[in-house]
Formats: C-alpha cells, sequence, structure tokens
C-alpha cells in the first residue's frame, strides 16, 4: 500500500495502509503522542475496489487482517472513520488475549468504572464527558478484561462523538477531528482523549462498578440479577464464544464481583449525578 | 458436576448428598438457555453492509410474496431491487414492518422475506444477521 | 413401552458456577458451549453423572436426594427437562 500509519492503542498495535495519503494525515494529527508499534498486532487496509476508484468517485474499502463480507465502501471523505472502523473490526473478530466487552470505561483511585449498553445509549459520551470531570478516560469503544487477572486494560482510540454531543467540545478544537456528515440523521466529530488518558493508557485498573445507562428517560435505577448481566454480557462481547473456557471464566468472575446498575437518564449532567452518587456507595 | 459454591467456612465442597427440596416447575417451562456468538454486536456498529437482492448467482430473477427466488415473470412475484439494499434501511423496515425507500409495499415485503430467509454462506447473511439487535 | 435412556458426559467435562439469582451457568468443554441452567435443570444434570438413566431412574434418583414438589406430572416435566438437555447437547440417547 502506498500510505501506512502505525499506531499502538493501550496494549494493542496497529498498522494502518492506505490508497490514500489523507485518512491518514487526520490519523497522525489526531494521534499524536501515541507510541508506535515496531510490530503490530493487526492491519487495517483502507483500499480502492477498482483502480479507478482512487480517483473517480473516491471509495474506500475496509480490509486488514480480519474483513467482514458484504461491507459497504465509504466516501474519501469518510476515511477517517473507515481506519477506525476498521481498527473496530480487527479487535471484534481477532483480539484473542482479553475478553472484548462493547463497552466505555473510566478509572479513579485505580478502579474502573464501565457502561454498556445499545449504540445510542450514551456510553461514549459519558465517559467522554466524565474524562473532563476528574476521571480518566479509559476507552468509549471497548474495554478489554485481561484473562489472567480480571484487570481492564485501557483502549483509548478517538472518541465517537454524534450529533448534539459534539457540542460539548466544541470550545476544544485542536483535539475535534473533521465534521462527517454519515446519514440525513446523523453527524460525526472524533474527539482526542485528553493528555492523562493517553499518558497513563498502559495502567489497567480492577473493574469495581458495571452500568447499562439508557439515554431519554425520566431518571432511574434499577439493580440486575447476575443471570441477566451474564446474559447481555455475552451479547456485549465480540469474542466471548471464540474464547472457550478462558472467556467462561472471566465472564462469570466479572459478573460475580461487579455490582451493576441499570440507570436511565434524561441528560447528561443528570447521569454524571447518578453515576457520582452511585460510585460512592457501591464503587 | 462439580459446584463451585462455599460452604458456611467459605471453603470450596461439592455439594453434599442431602435433601434438599426441588421445586419442578411446569413441562412447558423454558429451564436452558444457550449463548449464542454475538454477531450482532461484532458488525453491527461497525460497518455499514449491504445485501445484494438476489444474491449475484441469481441476478436477474425476481422475488416472490414470501421472498424465495423465481424465474422473471412469475405471476405475483416482483422484479429485484436493481441496488444492494442498505443494512440501515432494511434494519427499519424490519423493526417498523414498513416500506424500503424508494419501494411500494409489495415489493419492500418481497424483499425482507427474501432477506429473513438468508442462511450463513449466502451474499447479505452477516449483513443480515449483524442489523438484528439481541433482545433486552 | 421402553423409554429413552439419556446419557450426560462425566462431570469433569463441565465447568459450573451458580450466580446470586439462584441460576448456574454452565460451561460444556467438548462443545465449547456455555448454557445457562435454571432450577430443576442443574439438579437434573448433575444426576445423570451416575450413568444412564431413563426418566423413571432419574426420577428415582431425585426423590433420594430431594423432596420433589411443584408438579403433579413428575414423568411429563422431568422428559421434559431431559430433551432441553438434549437440544443444548448437555445429554443425548446414546
Amino acid at each position: 500500500m502506498k500510505h501506512e500509519f502505525r499506531v499502538t492503542v493501550g496494549p494493542v498495535g496497529f498498522r494502518i495502509g492506505s490508497d490514500w495519503k489523507q485518512p491518514l494525515d487526520r490519523m497522525r494529527r489526531l494521534y499524536q503522542g501515541y507510541p508506535v508499534p515496531d510490530i503490530p498486532d493487526f492491519t487495517v487496509r483502507l483500499f480502492a475496489q477498482r483502480p479507478w476508484r482512487k480517483i473517480i468517485r473516491p471509495s474506500v474499502t475496509i480490509g486488514g487482517d480480519y474483513m467482514l463480507p458484504d461491507a459497504q465502501p465509504m466516501a474519501l471523505a469518510h476515511g477517517l472513520l473507515a481506519a477506525e472502523m476498521g481498527m473496530n473490526l480487527q479487535m471484534a473478530l481477532g483480539q484473542r488475549r482479553y475478553l472484548v466487552l462493547h463497552a466505555s470505561a473510566v478509572e479513579r483511585d485505580g478502579k474502573a468504572l464501565l457502561m454498556t449498553g445499545e449504540s445510542g445509549a450514551g456510553k461514549s459520551t459519558l465517559s467522554a464527558l466524565l474524562g473532563e470531570r476528574g476521571w480518566r478516560f479509559m476507552g468509549d469503544e471497548f474495554a478489554l478484561v485481561d484473562l489472567e487477572n480480571g484487570a481492564i486494560h485501557a483502549f483509548p482510540r478517538m472518541v465517537s462523538l454524534k450529533n448534539e454531543a459534539v457540542a460539548l467540545f466544541e470550545a476544544q478544537p485542536d483535539r475535534l477531528g473533521p465534521i462527517m456528515h454519515i446519514t440525513p440523521k446523523g453527524t460525526i466529530r472524533h474527539l482526542r482523549p485528553p493528555e492523562d488518558a493517553i499518558a497513563r493508557m498502559e495502567e489497567s485498573a480492577r473493574p469495581a462498578m458495571l452500568l447499562f445507562p439508557r439515554f431519554g428517560f425520566e431518571p432511574a435505577v434499577r439493580e440486575m440479577g447476575e443471570a441477566e448481566v451474564f446474559v447481555r454480557l455475552t451479547q456485549a462481547s465480540t469474542n466471548y464464544v471464540a474464547l472457550g473456557e478462558a472467556g467462561y471464566d472471566a465472564l462469570t468472575t466479572l459478573v460475580r464481583s461487579v455490582p451493576t446498575r441499570a440507570i436511565d437518564y434524561p441528560d447528561t449532567e443528570r447521569a454524571v449525578e447518578a453515576v457520582e452518587r452511585l460510585w460512592a456507595d457501591l464503587g | 458436576m462439580t459446584e463451585e459454591s462455599k460452604n458456611e467456612n467459605g471453603k470450596d465442597v461439592k455439594v453434599p448428598n442431602r435433601r434438599q427440596a426441588l421445586m419442578l416447575g411446569a413441562a412447558a417451562a423454558s429451564t436452558v438457555v444457550t449463548v449464542r456468538p454475538a454477531l450482532a454486536q461484532t458488525a453491527g456498529s461497525i460497518l455499514t453492509c449491504e445485501i445484494p437482492v438476489p444474491d449475484p448467482g441469481n441476478a436477474g430473477n425476481y422475488i416472490a410474496p414470501d421472498g424465495t427466488v423465481v424465474a422473471p415473470g412469475t405471476p405475483g412475484a416482483v422484479p429485484p431491487p436493481g441496488r444492494n439494499l442498505a443494512g440501515e434501511e432494511v434494519k427499519q423496515a424490519l423493526r417498523n414492518g414498513g416500506s424500503l425507500p424508494g419501494y411500494g409495499y409489495e415489493q419492500s415485503q418481497a424483499y425482507t422475506n427474501y432477506i429473513r430467509r438468508l442462511q450463513a454462506g449466502q451474499s447479505g447473511f452477516t449483513c443480515y444477521a449483524s442489523i438484528q439487535m439481541p433482545r433486552g | 413401552m421402553t423409554e429413552a435412556v439419556f446419557r450426560a458426559d462425566p462431570p469433569d467435562a463441565r465447568r459450573c458456577v451458580v450466580l446470586a439469582d439462584g441460576v448456574t451457568v454452565v460451561y460444556h468443554r467438548p462443545s465449547g458451549l456455555t448454557h445457562i441452567l435454571a432450577p430443576p435443570a442443574p439438579e437434573v444434570l448433575a444426576a445423570m453423572s451416575e450413568g444412564d438413566a431413563d426418566t423413571g431412574t432419574l426420577i428415582a434418583r431425585l426423590e433420594r436426594d430431594h423432596d420433589l414438589s411443584g408438579t403433579d406430572d413428575l414423568r411429563g416435566t422431568l422428559t421434559a427437562r431431559l430433551v432441553e438437555l438434549e437440544t443444548a447437547g448437555l445429554v443425548w440417547r446414546p
């Protein structure tokens, strides 16, 4: 591939190859200061399906060590998003050293708060906001559970902010990537994690609380049975089944040792309040 | 089966053979749930995907109302959409039971039934699996 | 009428963890699958560790170790449990 960019995020090294320079220039700017891997764990490729697709209505197909069929190519203007999605894909399909959970994570005093749930539930925005309020940001997309000791490893990639959440960070343009109008309903901008999150990305934390947030409802807190939590986490994991017995051990331990609540919230401020209250009680 | 439970002293023990109460419940009850791989999470939030209708090997054939692929001009069948269907629009149509953008009710029903019949290995199956939201 | 006979793997083919709400999470080593079992399924599976059994034998083993209640139809409900475990691959008909 003509152009290459390498970056280490938490314990994982990536190499991104690209037929175009622009997406990698954008990544270089946002990932400035991140360590660079000598030997990457995963390769992502951004390529043109047909030679003329490099130039005429350029469209980016995502490939790499692990690929999914049926993937829709993306416009070159969304190349940065394609690269991020490509990294997600490698982690989702190829990661075997950690149990991968679709969850955001923040840390305080060596203890991690995990937040998981459907897309749109608010886990990305909440983790980004808590990262500005005295918590160390560990990641907004994937939490990595150590198979030996159950610790949570940070994976602080660019935060995907959607729509209204972007406004919360507009006063810090140096941390923001280009505006990408993804669908008529959706806009994404990437946000660079706080500097302490990047500096401390190799510090793991013991999981101390798990939340299932839901955005857009009257405030409520609900306890959850361990069976429900276990099942929902198997669905929130990209590699639980592939990990076999090691995944079983890691997940059953997590479910039995970490207090869990479902929280509904109407806006992010109320969510932050609820999180702080629960952490004081449980964390 | 060695139950890894603890007795009153906190030591791991096999569950001893003593009479315990056991509630049996109805025959029709469901007491075993098997964990399935979460393909939805793997792909759904990661890539936008497309589903060709019908698969490329059947290009040009028509779709019957129940979603099976039939010869062009078969009575009651609709012509193919002429483009790949995007995962997002299929997800909305499956959720709401409504029409796919740009297609009428009958065509949309035929296409979504085609998609519901997809098996692993067929073009578009991964996309279809990824757009189904897990319950709860 | 001869009833179907079922068999389970020996106990060390499985890992079991009992969660706080009384449900058992089972990892089945031969298949790599994880199952969530609610009572009485774990007790039925445990009773199969003594060897092949049809429903009648299973009832005898359970009655020896438990006070059974909650149904008038022991055979029906326990056969149904065996069939559920069979669908999951945890027991089978040899």
